[in-house]
């Protein structure tokens, strides 16, 4: 019977408790899905919320609200005197940066939303080329819930292995990290449509350069492996067997797909860094702009020897003009790290090294199978 | 060995239960966040530092059963009256109680904090640990039987924890481990002794040892439940050092919380919310057990009700739960409490056993004489 009681005043206290928690109702409370940071005058931190309202009757409603304070959280309060409905950040999904606060360092926001637990970890950033408040304020139309369409157009982009993946968690880990700095997909507003136009390559959150969308591909072959990627090269004629063909074109372009990749990379030298990178990949044909022969296993591994000589081509082309802006996204300086004892690496350390370093590419290309035709 | 204790074969419990016992007392708290402890210690070397603290655990546990085993059925408090004499006894024992209370008191303002930073901002101190302490109140007098039954069900119902760490292992690359052994040897020793507030729980076996039926077994299942603790913390610690770079594993308080954060269900989107709440069921038995040993205690030296020692120590924790209340003052509180509870845990058995040994040669030369 004792036991009795207490259970029942424990019961009691638990359906109590509830009462205590803050409530967040769905219908009244807007929900941010979408933050994009702005350098403002002053040097003041510019945020536009795209907050999305749910309404059981109707359609919910797009607010896109701009302030502007001294920090990310201070500019939230700013926006809740702007709307109706409480605005929370659970839901939270992308987070973009103005190319001008980008170059100017992003830390400090990758740590304030790192630091909130309300903030998931797997929500995704990007940089956008020149202001991230006229990328949300437009008027599009075709776009109803931008939110939402920019998140899915970069998980889209990111399961089927496009463009590098940047979740916050994976930005804070290079941003506290020694030697691997941030990359980060670059979007941007073209008439009605928006899209992804680069990679930005970052120093410690500072940006201090970009690759064009289809170097990429390379950079995530070198930073990350491949599941099945696609790809299309054009092998230039110096690149191919010339008797691959009858009559050689200036450029023989391949589509390649499911592609697979790993990397090994190893140091060799330590004193001005050297690195071994060897890169097995294996991929399945898919298109070719010219007629040639297939079934001919001769021509099969003439035309693999040229991928491999292009991708490696192109991958030193790249590294050198990283190196020469001083961004590490590949990761190296973790590698040096990692295969030097006591070498007591820091950023600014690295990044001395790493103008010097070189890099000697390997690639060894097999192509698995070529669709149905030979 | 005039202390030994007579008990009911209706109050003991089985051999294979110590199993659970000291497994569920050992993982409670500590496990959110210990990574960040080590590391600042052994930096990528951590897992060194948990592997060593584990031995260390193995020797103690030997030790502390053959200081026990030289009791038929004796506690840690009658063996310190009978070696130390009444006095000098019951103060070692009056030191190990207030031990025990500081840890129940470690664990549940930690937790609580742990609650208050993540899941619910608003909800006041007082009232969570009132609620908490109600149920703790509820299964310790139960007796003993009761929170070894909450052991072996908080280990069974949280074995699913354990597989979630795959998900963070998508974001996982070893080069962060290498190159092995770069620390040098004090920093990793230093790392192991910052392992002290996760890993202790297990010198509760100086308590629970009389109530267990086949002490032959003891020894067997005691050392199970320490290796499998150990196997624990070395995965979390492994993936923790893999999914963090250095700078976010230094900053991050709650690295298996945050390991958490990344993972993502159709049906749940924010899972570290689900585990949070969950680990309500790891941190029970740890603190039933630690409230129970304080009981145990008690009553050696006072005779007076389980009821009345359950209540009055949890009004008193209660109590203090106010004092302490920035993040701040909790952190120095558990640097204290793991200052001391390393000379208690892993210092103080050598001496004892070492006293008992001596004593046990002096009596005995005396009853030739």
């Amino acid at each position: 019977m004792k036991k009795f009681r207490f259970f029942l005043i424990m019961l009691f206290l638990l359906v109590i408790l509830i009462g205590c928690a803050e409530q967040k109702l769905l219908e009244r409370v807007g929900l941010v899905t979408l933050l994009g940071y702005d350098l403002g005058s002053e040097n003041l931190l510019s945020t536009t919320a795209v907050i999305r309202q749910v309404n059981p009757e109707f359609q919910s409603n797009i607010e896109i609200i701009n302030a502007e304070n001294e920090t990310s959280k201070g500019t939230r309060t700013k926006i809740n005197r702007k709307v109706s409905k409480k605005v929370v950040p659970g839901q939270l999904r992308v987070t973009l940066f103005g190319q001008e606060l980008a170059e100017k360092g992003i830390g400090q926001n990758v740590d304030a939303l790192s630091r909130d637990s309300v903030i998931s970890g797997s929500l995704f950033m990007a940089v956008v080329e020149g202001q991230a408040e006229e990328l949300l304020t437009y008027k599009y139309e075709n776009i109803e819930d931008i939110g939402q369409h920019i998140f899915k157009m970069l998980e889209q982009n990111i399961e089927s292995e496009q463009i590098i993946s940047t979740t916050l968690h994976e930005v804070a880990h290079d941003y506290h990290s020694i030697g691997e700095d941030i990359a980060m997909p670059i979007i941007k507003r073209e008439e009605e449509l928006i899209l992804i136009s680069g990679v930005a390559l970052l120093n410690q959150g500072k940006m201090v350069g970009k690759l064009p969308p289809d170097d990429s591909f390379y950079l995530k072959l070198v930073r990350d492996r491949f599941e099945a990627g696609t790809f299309e090269a054009s092998l230039k004629s110096e690149d191919i067997d010339s008797s691959l063909m009858k009559d050689p074109p200036k450029e023989l372009s391949v589509v390649l797909d499911t592609i697979k990749s790993k990397k090994n990379l190893k140091l060799v030298k330590q004193s001005t860094p050297e690195f071994d990178l060897h890169i097995s990949m294996k991929a399945r044909l898919l298109e070719l702009n010219e007629e040639i022969d297939l079934g001919d296993p001769k021509n099969i591994a003439k035309l693999e020897k040229g991928i491999s000589k292009f991708i490696s081509k192109e991958i030193s082309r790249i590294i050198a003009e990283c190196q020469e802006m001083g961004s590490d996204v590949f990761g190296f300086g973790e590698k040096y790290r990692s295969s030097v004892r006591n070498s007591e690496l820091t950023n600014e350390k690295w990044h001395e090294l790493y103008k010097e370093a070189k890099v000697n590419v390997n690639i060894d290309f097999t192509i698995l199978r070529t669709g149905t035709l030979d | 060995m005039k202390n030994a204790i007579q008990l009911n074969p209706k109050d003991m419990i089985n051999a294979v239960l110590l199993f659970f016992v000291i497994h569920t007392t050992q993982v409670g708290v500590g496990i959110q966040g210990f990574q960040r402890i080590v590391y600042q210690d052994a930096k990528h070397d951590a897992w060194i530092s948990v592997l060593l603290a584990g031995l260390a655990t193995h020797i103690i546990a030997f030790i502390m059963i053959k200081t026990l085993e030289m009791y038929s059925s004796d506690d840690l408090y009658g063996i310190h009256q009978d070696v130390f004499g009444k006095w000098i006894g019951n103060f070692l024992n009056c030191i190990y109680l207030i031990y025990c209370i500081a840890a129940f008191f470690t664990i549940l303002k930690n937790y609580i904090e742990v609650i208050q930073t993540w899941v619910f901002q608003n909800v006041n101190t007082w009232l969570l640990t009132a609620t908490l302490l109600l149920l703790i109140i509820y299964a310790v007098t139960g007796g003993l039987r009761v929170i070894v039954g909450l052991s072996f069900f908080s280990f069974i119902f949280s074995l699913w924890l354990f597989p979630m760490l795959i998900y963070p292992l998508e974001f996982t690359g070893n080069s962060s481990l290498f190159p092995i052994l770069e620390s040098n040897m004090a920093g990793i020793l230093k790392g192991a002794q910052s392992m002290t507030f996760t890993i202790i729980g297990f010198e509760l076996l100086n308590v629970v040892y009389p109530f267990v039926k086949e002490k032959k077994k003891v020894k067997k299942h005691v050392h199970l439940g320490l290796l499998m603790t150990t196997i624990t913390y070395l995965c979390f610690m492994l993936v923790s050092l893999t999914y963090f770079s250095e700078g976010q594993l230094n900053k991050t308080i709650w690295a298996t919380l945050s390991l958490f954060n990344i993972i993502k269900f159709p049906f749940i989107e924010r899972f570290e919310y689900l585990a949070i709440c969950f680990w309500m069921l790891l941190i029970l038995p740890n603190l039933c057990l630690y409230l129970w040993a304080a009981y145990r205690g008690v009553i050696r030296m006072v005779n007076i009700s389980l009821n009345k020692v359950v209540w009055i120590i949890a009004f008193l924790t209660f109590l203090s739960s106010q004092v302490i209340q920035t993040r701040t003052e909790i952190n120095k509180f558990n640097d204290y409490f793991a200052h001391v509870a390393f000379y208690i845990v892993f210092v103080y058995p050598i001496f004892l056993y070492a006293m008992a040994v001596l004593k046990k040669k002096f009596s005995s030369k005396k009853e030739h004489v």
